[in-house]
């Protein structure tokens, strides 16, 4: 793979910007730059978690985003870790968080399936559901997340965090389930043209009921062991909302649906934690450094929706939603028969 | 400006006295590898009806592109009224074109599109009540009865009706120059089309050139007073449209006549008692039909016949989802929509990719793709159908003709007992038809069963049985040698009452009836 295809990748930005940052801070603090990419590694993956989740529900089209991750994360926080402090076992507490992700996402999903409330709707609103949840399972909260599961989490043989290999063949195994499934396929398809996948006899609505689902449980997750990192809180996934879905369109990923780039969210989230790092060293403050990434998403999206001229690397999410694109799809088409 | 007043057309006829309005000379323009246009001479001049004809592929997109001055010409020249003109011109002001798949805004309002378009020759104040009653008073002036309100959304809007307003807002222009149709009936059924062709005769009577793409070979010849064809990219004859046959148009374009009888079956009377009955509606009633009984056999290819929208797409859609208690469907279905960019494309995977995503369901093996076994059928259905551009092209680059192969090759690569077809050959060449009706016909005798809906007459010969519908009921079942477009014609249009307007409010229930409805009472 010569260069030129390599920048036609649109994965590679996330990771091109990412290092790009790490010269920044390396040439700033004039130190520690292996140390840097570690810190890097070990706090990216729960991004990563999350953000995969997210690419899944924008992937199935237009409309399609689950803004409840958030709230089931701090809400998965709590409940993991009182279900692994109450049972003594650190699988069960896992588990129960997922589940409570799933839970949620299942509210999500009866909204916008049974009731056809629009997706950011219907998830802001099991979003409501859950901080309540976590309100009242947040007042005089005393588990400790369990000791053993944390020491997991750090563990860092040669400076790689374990987690993150573990994360990365997370990544491997959604990139498998894209291409190889059966509902992976489906699920592209359905956020190309939701007509077209209906009339192709593919079960839209299961398709997308498991994207929701598939979303929650990995918001659960991402919950439940960033609990165990830091210490459940109830605004423990405020910052995952905008972060989640900002890495999953600087990834690459269509924001219009139709093109999931798993790869991508590894690159973006690499970025906007090394990011948080520079700016912090810089001095900026949280409002200012919301508002550099609120920018950098809609830097992206326009340039993704401007720069949309080359054939194969064409992200045509403004184009595809337009009816002449048919007619000018249409006319270099007929040359090719000609 | 009615019928009365439009001279008879061969008063009407000018020849080549009449000005050139638009000349391309020597126009050659390349996409990339391939030449889309070789060197193209053509003139449409003031008062006539230049008919063009080509294959898809042939270049008619292209050329009418560059002669509508929205793409440059790569050697060559384009002249409007004698004056060299670069695209995007004022001269090209007067130069309209209506698209096949209309370049409307699915979100506006009708009136809101005809804004968009004809600004310039709408006053600004009021611009909407302007906008909207100009767009009322073309379409009642083009097709009575269209049932359009200007304030209907054009995503809601039928087919029909959306490519109604594609045309009207096409002429809405202070001085219009030349017309640009293409395949402009395709989705009108033929009350509307006849009533676009007086319009278009109007239109010359004023001296305005009209350029007439269409398959409909027989249309181009009634209406059209020159005939070119397209072929390879270049003009290979122009000839005046009176004492040209369509078969001589067909062999001018490279067309070996197809022989429509030969797959044609035995003639059967009704459906035959040793075929199972794989799917059937009973008595189906609401969402447009009326007491509707369908059955279809094993085996069978069951044509939908009559005017368009009289609820044969209904039919199909009971067999697709069959819902309710009156439809009992015991075949694995696939469908071929006949919208193909709205409902069949996915526009960012290949060929490929798009032909075998119905049959990898059946291929897979606990929800795991199998690749290998997928790239055979892709292998053999792009080999079968001979899909230009091969499996590894992307959808959107194929032609409209390759593109509906790609999504007839889905349905019928998928292990599906019964297809159902929606007008799915619109805009369809010849070639590229009659490859597809012998794979129909091909299916069908390896024990397939097939519910064709088609707004082309002709097309019926290739059916078994043919059920006409008109206003949501059958009113005919045709089988064997009864089926003829002559008959077909005979039964849409043969009604116990004269199709007035109260008779028809009564007869027709479904989506029809209230947008006619608050339009005419």
């Amino acid at each position: 793979m010569n260069v030129r295809v390599l920048l036609t990748r649109p994965w590679i930005w996330g990771f091109a910007a990412a290092a790009l940052v790490w010269v920044a801070i390396l040439a700033i603090s004039g130190q520690g730059g292996g140390q840097t990419v570690s810190l890097a590694l070990s706090l990216a993956p729960y991004l990563v978690v999350v953000g995969l989740g997210q690419m899944l529900v924008i992937t199935a089209g237009p409309g399609n985003i689950d803004v409840s991750v958030a709230s089931v994360i701090s809400l998965a926080g709590f409940v993991s870790v009182a279900a692994a402090a109450s049972t003594g076992s650190v699988v069960l507490g896992v588990g129960a968080g997922v589940a409570a992700g799933i839970a949620v996402a299942a509210v999500s999903t009866v909204a916008i399936l049974g009731l056809s409330v629009p997706p950011i709707i219907a998830t802001l609103a099991s979003g409501l559901v859950a901080s309540s949840a976590t309100l009242s399972l947040a007042g005089g909260f005393t588990a400790v997340p369990d000791p053993g599961l944390r020491e997991l989490l750090n563990l860092r043989p040669a400076g790689v965090p374990l987690f993150a290999v573990a994360v990365a063949a997370v990544t491997a195994a959604v990139v498998a389930v894209l291409r190889r499934t059966v509902y992976g396929r489906s699920l592209i398809a359905v956020g190309q043209n939701r007509r077209a996948a209906e009339r192709a006899g593919i079960p839209v609505r299961r398709v997308i009921a498991a994207t929701y689902l598939a979303s929650g449980a990995l918001a659960g997750l991402t919950g439940s062991l960033l609990a165990t990192y830091i210490a459940p809180t109830a605004d423990l996934g405020t910052r995952y909302l905008l972060d989640s879905v900002a890495v999953v369109v600087i990834g690459g990923t269509l924001i219009s649906g139709g093109r999931a780039v798993p790869t991508g969210v590894w690159g973006a989230a690499l970025f906007f934690i090394l990011l948080d790092g520079l700016v912090n060293l810089v001095g900026w403050s949280t409002a200012a450094q919301n508002l550099l990434k609120g920018g950098l998403v809609l830097l992206v999206l326009f340039l993704a929706g401007g720069g949309a001229r080359t054939p194969g690397t064409s992200l045509p999410s403004l184009r595809r939603r337009r009816r002449p694109a048919a007619a000018d799809t249409t006319t270099p088409g007929e040359t090719t028969d000609g | 400006m009615h019928l009365d007043n439009i001279p008879p057309r061969e008063a009407r006829r000018r020849g080549p006295d009449g000005a050139p309005v638009v000349t391309a000379s020597g126009v050659t323009k390349t996409y990339g590898r391939t030449r889309a246009l070789t060197g193209v001479d053509l003139e449409v001049r003031a008062g006539e009806v230049l008919g063009l004809v080509g294959h898809n592929g042939a270049g008619k997109s292209t050329l009418m592109r560059v002669l509508a001055g929205l793409e440059s010409c790569d050697e060559g020249r384009v002249t409007v009224r004698g004056r060299h003109a670069a695209p995007g011109a004022a001269a090209f002001r007067g130069v309209r074109m209506a698209y096949q798949e209309t370049s409307l805004c699915p979100d506006l309002t009708v009136a809101e599109n005809i804004w968009l378009s004809s600004r310039h020759c709408l006053p600004r104040l009021r611009r909407r009540r302007a906008a909207g009653a100009a767009a009322r008073r073309r379409l009642d002036e083009m097709f009575p009865g269209h049932g359009v309100s200007p304030r209907d959304r054009v995503e809601d809007l039928t087919l029909a009706r959306r490519q109604m307003v594609e045309i009207a807002r096409a002429s809405l222009v202070d001085a219009l120059d030349l017309l640009i149709l293409d395949e402009p009936t395709e989705s009108l059924g033929p009350d509307a089309a006849r009533s676009l062709y007086d319009h278009v005769r109007s239109l010359t009577a004023r001296g305005v050139a009209v350029l007439l793409i269409s398959h409909r070979i027989g249309e181009v010849l009634s209406v059209a007073d020159r005939v070119a064809v397209l072929r390879d990219g270049a003009v290979i004859a122009e000839r005046p449209a009176a004492g040209l046959g369509e078969h001589d148009v067909l062999t001018l374009m490279g067309a070996q006549v197809a022989e429509r009888d030969a797959h044609r079956p035995a003639p059967s009377a009704g459906l035959p008692a040793d075929r199972p009955v794989v799917a059937e509606l009973r008595g189906a009633t609401g969402s447009g039909l009326r007491d509707v009984s369908v059955r279809v056999g094993a085996g069978e290819v069951v044509g939908l016949a009559g005017l368009a929208g009289q609820g044969q797409q209904d039919v199909l859609e009971r067999l697709w989802r069959p819902a309710r208690r009156d439809a009992k469907v015991r075949a694995t279905r696939a469908y071929v929509p006949g919208d193909r960019q709205r409902s069949g494309v996915l526009p960012l995977w290949s060929v490929a990719e798009n032909l075998v995503v119905t049959a990898m369901r059946g291929i897979a093996r606990r929800g795991l793709r199998r690749p290998a076994e997928e790239r055979e059928v892709v292998r053999s259905w792009v080999e079968r159908l001979a899909i230009r551009g091969g499996a590894d092209a992307a959808m959107t680059e194929l032609s409209g003709g390759n593109q509906q192969k790609v999504i007839v090759a889905r349905a019928f690569a998928s292990s599906a007992d019964l297809v159902l077809l929606d007008d799915p050959f619109r805009g369809v060449d010849v070639h590229t038809k009659t490859g597809l009706y012998r794979l129909i016909r091909e299916e069908a005798a390896r024990g397939r069963s097939v519910v064709w809906y088609s707004s082309e007459n002709a097309e019926m010969a290739h059916c078994d049985r043919v059920y006409v519908l008109r206003a949501g009921r059958v009113v005919a079942e045709l089988s064997g040698d009864e089926i003829s477009e002559e008959r077909i014609i005979a039964v849409s249009f043969a009604e116990p009452d004269p199709p007035t307007a109260a008779g028809r409010a009564q007869g027709a229930p479904g989506r029809e009836r209230p947008q006619e409805a608050r339009n005419h009472g």
